[in-house]
């Protein structure tokens, strides 16, 4: 019951600070709120500066629990001290009693599942991997720490600095409620922008065609981050309006810390940064106002940068990594990682309409079959108002090319569901499509259309919300990685990393889990790994150049062929003869590649398992290059390496005294090799030898199979099995 | 760019090297189980064990054919064996009849025996079944029980 008790307590603390925060900054800044604005802007305008302070204590490494909870109580204390609390502002014209039913019931009745689901055990794949993850290994370290084997902890994170005071009073429900109460703003800012233009039921049908859409509850309700974005954006926007009305400069803060808090929140969110510069350079044509802007959003957008500069050697990271390069992220997982998100399993790209909207299971989730009538918002061109929104709408709608997941289009839709509102003149009509989005949108009717898996809310989780069923119990029975990650602490070691295939509930465990596909460190590990059961990967083609003797101080490989897509140029191992005996490697040779210099030893460590990668797309110029520190003869260089590519060209060239790289032979013959019969001790021992004596494979993994048969052959043994996964242990290497 | 790296530590080979063991066993409590069902094994969640129809099969894809072990853990539950009375359980492998046994008492049960190489093709489908001569009905719902399986497969 406690457990309860403090999940909504947590929320409800920093939902309050981020208020008192925001409140006490508009009174400052003399922005001339109406009413119902006051708490939704205040909200998210709070949330904006106590972000900053979270990042803070975060870098100076003092979160610790008191003074993260200070650090909500200070602003509430001062807030009530100085008089922002109270709910104040111009009054607004009284709204219709038909209205208020018709809001307050449609809103009350999707309140009700959303709430409870949000106070319910977090069971969401990303909120319980890495949203609340990261938040739970910073406040274990008291501070940020350099993460190098996860790549989301580089995405900048806005919305999770503020579920880190949450998630430290009320744990993993507190967040999603903080998350769901981003939700609860969004709709009240865009019912009281109704208000303000004089459309209240434009403003109401905008936030219920929002707040009802089935991806928008589920998002809402769990510990994501997209509603967040979503009520930032839409507070850019409503502030930038404002200012617009009146002018008031000291209103420039607050859009320059929203808009820098967009991409705080989220790299795809940085168009409202750069609307709200436009917006401000169009309108007042001042330097002073516009550098006023920019400089209250580098405040919010630079500690994010420096944050990846300095732990990721990278200020976007995990993207632009060809830009920036770095031993952290290779820059082709990058790619075939982009490439996903921009088709996920969706062949046809003109079905992402129907996909995203009605179907919802390629795209993990839908709006609701309502948005089919998004071109409708084109109509509300003819306003002025109509003209404002869809141009940020269009801005944010634009990221969503990049990741076709339907929660990417949630930051655009407040923008494109009020245009569609204002499009549509006569309210009956407006009221019957709110109506009938609302039935569609209902949990039980969503399998009526929807395709069979799709993502959405099913019922309403009272009974787990109050713990009536206990959490342990609800989530074991309910949410696979969740058992996995109790697998993981009560067989593996305290301190000990694991290594896996796929990701698991990392806000549920204390061990640090390394993903294959989430950072290049994991990416090396998990090839070493397939290397032993894989026979693509291991070295069966065996590359030979054989030359007149050469006395030479240094030789390289040069790869002169273009690599199909995502085809990366690969060596096993590189080895250098002279009549047949091979130049016994030494500690005063001086090994280079290019690119990937970080891991050319991998070509020279006489082991099947590893292999030098090129880490991106096989191109004319990259080389494998070993000084002698001597002069030496060699006749002949062995390559060792795989058959998963095919489109390369190889020739070996010798360095001549004056420094130029001379061909000396090329057209290598192939051979094919058999690799060692143990290989899978190789990449055992391989593993240990890296520090990884745990093994978390789920019965489904690609290779699973292969350990599962016989363990012994990989040094391994079973310690752990359970929720269709088995932990293994490096015993022999 | 990072300065020239040395060579590193070179890898030794094993002195206790030993080759790969195929073992292409499904255990009923595997979570990919039910992809290897083929009939007559209850579909559902995995479990310690299931309940089969006359001729439970499931299929695997061994590597080689060499060596090759048939291996089943299967139950005859007291339950049924009390009105079916002693049963007779043939093995199969790819519909090659391996061997014939009676069991005269329920009972939990383990059986293995070498597989001949020319029954089976590497890399490719094989079908392992155990086919019981009497089946239990239900007098209500008519449902058709044969014996409990715990996993069957092919180990080296």
């Amino acid at each position: 019951m406690w457990q309860t008790f403090w999940a909504l307590f947590g929320a409800i603390v920093t939902v309050a600070a981020c208020y008192a925060t925001g409140a006490w900054i508009l009174d400052w800044a003399g922005a001339p709120l109406n009413r119902p604005e006051r708490f939704p802007l205040s909200f998210v305008l709070g949330a904006s500066v106590l972000h900053l302070a979270v990042f803070a204590i975060l870098s100076l490494k003092i979160a610790y629990r008191p003074v993260v909870i200070g650090l909500m109580a200070v602003p509430i204390a001062w807030a009530i001290w100085k008089g922002s609390w109270r709910i104040k502002g111009d009054p607004v014209a009284p709204l219709s009693v038909a209205l208020k039913i018709f809001y307050s019931v449609i809103f009350s009745v999707f309140t009700v599942v959303y709430f409870f689901h949000a106070w319910a055990p977090e069971s969401s794949p990303d909120g319980s991997a890495y949203h609340l993850g990261l938040v739970a290994r910073y406040l274990r370290a008291h501070g940020f720490e350099q993460v190098i084997t996860n790549m989301y902890a580089n995405l900048s994170a806005g919305v999770e600095m503020l579920f880190l005071p949450a998630f430290a009073i009320g744990k993993h429900s507190a967040a999603a409620l903080l998350h769901y109460g981003f939700l609860v703003a969004l709709a009240m800012a865009m019912f009281a922008y109704g208000r303000r233009i004089g459309k209240p039921w434009v403003g109401a049908a905008g936030a219920l065609l929002v707040y009802v859409s089935p991806v928008v509850g589920l998002d809402g309700s769990i510990a994501y981050n997209d509603c967040g974005v979503a009520a930032i954006a839409f507070a850019v926007f409503y502030f930038l309006e404002i200012w617009d009305e009146c002018r008031q400069p000291r209103l420039l803060i607050p859009i320059g810390l929203l808009a820098g808090y967009c991409y705080a929140a989220k790299y795809t969110a940085v168009a409202m940064t750069v609307y709200a510069f436009l917006f401000v350079a169009w309108k007042s044509r001042k330097i002073r106002q516009c550098a006023m802007v920019a400089a209250c959003a580098a405040v919010m957008i630079v500690p994010w940068m420096a944050k990846d500069w300095i732990y990721a050697a990278n200020p976007v990271a995990p993207f632009f990594n060809k830009l920036f390069r770095n031993p952290y992220r290779r820059i082709v997982a990058e790619q075939e990682y982009a490439d996903f998100l921009s088709r996920y399993t969706v062949e046809n790209k003109w079905t992402l309409p129907l996909e995203v909207t009605v179907r919802g299971e390629k795209t993990t989730g839908l709006l609701g079959p309502m948005f089919l009538l998004a071109p409708l918002s084109l109509l509300a061109l003819r306003f002025r108002e109509g003209r404002r929104l869809l141009l940020p709408g269009l801005l944010l709608f634009l990221p969503f090319f990049t990741n076709v997941g339907t929660r990417f289009l949630i930051p655009c839709l407040p923008f494109f569901s009020l245009a569609i509102a204002l499009a549509v003149p006569w309210t009956p009509v407006l009221a019957a499509l709110v109506l009938i989005h609302a039935v569609l949108s209902w949990p039980s009717i969503i399998p009526r259309y929807s395709a069979h898996y799709a993502w959405h809310l099913d019922r309403v989780l009272w009974k787990q919300a109050i713990r009536k069923i206990p959490q342990d119990r609800y989530l074991a029975q309910n949410f696979g990685p969740y058992g996995i990650a109790r697998l993981i602490d009560d067989n593996v070691p305290k301190g000990a990393r694991v290594l896996a295939v796929n990701g698991v509930a990392d806000a549920y465990t204390t061990h640090e889990v390394l993903v294959g596909f989430q950072a290049a460190l994991n990416d090396d590990l998990a090839d070493i790994l397939d290397a032993g059961w894989d026979e693509s990967r291991q070295p069966t083609r065996r590359l030979t150049f054989k030359f007149p003797v050469k006395t030479v101080r240094r030789l390289r490989l040069l790869e002169t062929g273009v690599g199909a897509p995502l085809e990366e140029f690969k060596v096993t191992e590189l080895r250098y003869f002279y009549q047949g005996a091979e130049l016994p490697r030494s500690e005063s040779w001086k090994l280079r590649a290019w690119p990937n210099p970080w891991d050319v030893q991998l070509a020279f460590d006489n082991s099947p398992a590893t292999r030098w990668r090129s880490w991106e797309v096989a191109a004319p110029g990259m080389y494998l290059d070993t000084d002698f520190g001597k002069f030496e003869f060699v006749d002949e260089v062995q390559v060792d390496t795989s058959f998963d590519y095919a489109n390369i060209r190889l020739q070996v060239e010798a360095m001549d005294p004056p420094g130029r790289w001379t061909k000396i032979a090329a057209d290598p013959k192939t051979d094919l090799l058999k690799p060692p019969v143990d290989i899978r001790r190789w990449a055992g021992r391989d593993l240990h030898e890296r520090g990884i004596d745990y093994i978390l494979m789920n019965d489904t993994d690609w290779g699973a199979d292969d350990m599962r048969e016989d363990p012994a052959s990989w040094g391994f043994q079973e310690i752990a099995r359970g929720y269709g996964a088995r932990i293994y242990k490096v015993v022999k290497w | 760019m990072p300065e020239p790296y040395a060579p590193p530590l070179q890898r030794q080979p094993f002195e206790d090297a030993r080759p790969h063991r195929i073992s292409r066993i499904v255990a009923m409590a595997d979570a990919d189980a039910v992809s290897h069902f083929v009939q007559d094994i209850a579909p559902g969640e995995p479990a310690p064990w299931k309940w089969t129809n006359q001729k439970p099969t499931v299929k695997v894809v061994p590597r080689t054919n060499l060596r090759l072990r048939y291996v089943i853990d299967f139950s005859v539950p007291e339950v049924t064996f009390k009105v079916t009375g002693p049963v007779t359980l043939t093995f199969f492998v790819n519909d090659h009849a391996l061997d014939t046994i009676r069991y005269t008492a329920s009972g939990e049960y383990h059986y293995e025996k070498d597989v001949p190489p020319e029954w089976i093709e590497p890399l490719k489908d094989t079908l392992l079944s155990a086919s019981i001569d009497k089946v239990w009905v239900s007098p209500t719902d008519g449902a058709r029980l044969g014996f409990i399986l715990t996993r069957i497969g092919l180990t080296q």
